[in-house]
């Protein structure tokens, strides 16, 4: 399945009665009731790795393009009413700047990566530490409460998955343990940020802009508020979102079917 | 007028100075080099990433309404995991960019310029070729070059015409190190994938120029050291070049005639 449709249900399962795998694309499994699927003898796979290079290379992206006011910049450029370019027209840099990032997994340590060559200061939230090599090729510093990486950081990165636990990590008091001067980068689920409070927190300056590749809803309603703000980047799910790695996927998600279809182990299953 | 004893820029290039006569008038210049390397080069990075991606082409399909079912090959765009880069150009940007790019997975860096740069290029093993072969191998270019009479209109035709349907081209030097007529052709017959320029000729382009109707192609209003805290200490040193050449003392940073 692509994406997370079709929706995975009672009835769905009842109706496909021979139904041995399910190849979902990506590495989030969130939009999959397992313990249902399991109780109809069915397997799931995922790609768990192949789209964390993309993902990361995303992150970054929008954390540069938010700091430097990218998608602003070129609206300004190819607008037939720019006259000129205004010398006070300013961002503020990656570079130097503290990251924290939420969820420490193979997508959020390869942010860790890209930001270091930036020398940005990396601190990090994650259920257990990284072994130390890890932390110290990266230079990333463990806060063992997410309280002190949300107050130290200019830009806040999630890439935790979502679980009953990660739901709403990210609600109103989070928000206002941020900087005023702090953004907020999501390429984890939408779900994981309480999404009216994010509208409320930058609406009232709680920070200070937010870069979005994933929402709740997607897409969201034509007329939420998220849509209209100056400081707010929103990308449609696009993390893995290169050819090559989408043809990776469809022929890792071939394989672990053709797999289940024969009764081999199957490559990528999620337990 | 005859009084003027110095000139102070708020940039690191000098091609907009017409040094032959400021020479011979015996007057100074002052320029802001080092102190905007990190921003620039940080700015390089972000619009290669938004052009490779399609970040402003995505962005405006969420607000438009465009974004409706998910397809799988939908706004894909180019990973530069196993890629070569190609910098024109391997100066204090240039290096500052392919420091930042490495740990993205880059296989190769190649680069180009008036002479080979042993011990710039060792650190990221980076080969110096003619810029044919630099437009012919890479999967991203990159110009940080300066703007001289060698390098003005180098990217045209010809270059655009030896790189691959699937690079992308990132300028953020000075606009006429581009023949912007061949790289508008280049792009919309989709000879190389995509762009990326923060600066054009001129700047801001006329309202009907043929490159604001691509979609393939990311447009920035020159703002490559354009942070509140490289603005600063820039300013800082052009007025401390300006008052160093006024007091006849030596400058910061005074620009070799």
């Amino acid at each position: 399945m692509w994406y997370h449709k079709p929706t995975i249900n009672e009835e769905l399962l009842q109706s496909l009665p021979n139904l041995k795998v399910v190849a979902s694309s990506g590495v989030g499994i969130d939009h999959l009731d397992l313990k249902l699927l399991s109780s109809h003898g069915v397997k799931v796979a995922n790609n768990p790795f192949i789209v964390s290079t993309d993902t990361a290379d995303l992150g970054m992206a929008l954390m540069l393009a938010s700091a430097r006011r990218l998608v602003e910049g070129h609206e300004m450029a190819v607008s037939p009413v720019t006259e000129y370019f205004p010398a006070d027209w300013l961002g503020v840099e990656v570079s130097g700047a503290t990251l924290g990032i939420v969820g420490m997994g193979a997508i959020g340590y390869k942010v860790a990566e890209r930001a270091k060559a930036f020398e940005m200061k990396i601190l990090y939230h994650n259920r257990n530490q990284r072994k130390k090599e890890e932390e110290s090729a990266v230079g990333a510093v463990y806060c063992k409460k997410i309280d002190d990486l949300l107050q130290q950081s200019d830009f806040v990165l999630l890439a935790v998955n979502l679980t009953p636990q990660t739901r709403k990590l990210i609600g109103k008091r989070e928000l206002e343990l941020m900087k005023p001067t702090a953004t907020l980068i999501n390429i984890s689920r939408g779900l994981v940020v309480d999404q009216d409070a994010l509208v409320e927190a930058l609406q009232n300056k709680v920070i200070k802009a937010a870069a979005l590749d994933v929402t709740y809803p997607e897409p969201l309603p034509r007329d939420h508020p998220l849509l209209k703000m100056k400081n707010v980047i929103i990308t449609p799910h696009i993390g893995s979102a290169t050819k090559k790695t989408r043809w990776i996927m469809m022929e890792e998600m071939t394989e672990s079917i053709e797999a289940g279809l024969a009764g081999l182990p199957i490559p990528r299953e999620v337990l | 007028g005859p009084g003027l004893k110095v000139i102070s820029t708020l940039s690191v290039g000098f091609d907009h100075l017409a040094l032959d006569e400021i020479k011979k008038r015996g007057i100074r210049v002052g320029y802001t080099p080092d102190v905007l390397t990190d921003a620039t080069a940080e700015l390089s990075v972000a619009l290669l990433l938004s052009a490779c991606r399609r970040l402003p082409e995505a962005a405006e399909q969420v607000k438009s309404g465009g974004w409706t079912t998910w397809k799988p090959l939908w706004m894909c765009g180019y990973g530069l995991s196993d890629s070569t880069v190609g910098i024109i150009g391997l100066g204090r940007i240039g290096q500052a960019v392919a420091r930042r790019l490495k740990p993205f997975g880059v296989r190769k860096f190649l680069y180009t310029g008036s002479g080979p740069k042993p011990e710039s290029a060792a650190e990221f093993g980076a080969e110096f070729v003619p810029l044919t072969r630099l437009a012919e191998e890479s999967d991203f270019v990159l110009v940080t070059c300066a703007l001289t009479p060698a390098t003005q209109g180098m990217c045209n035709k010809d270059f655009f015409g030896r790189m691959k349907k699937t690079s992308v081209f990132v300028n953020t030097s000075r606009g006429a190190v581009v023949n912007q007529e061949d790289l508008y052709n280049a792009l919309a017959s989709g000879q190389i994938a995509a762009a990326g320029l923060d600066v054009t000729t001129p700047e801001p382009l006329p309202t009907d120029h043929p490159l604001l109707s691509l979609k393939n192609c990311v447009i920035l209003p020159h703002i490559g050291s354009a942070t509140y805290a490289t603005r600063s200490t820039m300013a800082v040193l052009a007025a401390n070049n300006l008052l160093a050449g006024l007091r006849g003392e030596p400058m910061p940073h005074e620009l070799k005639l």
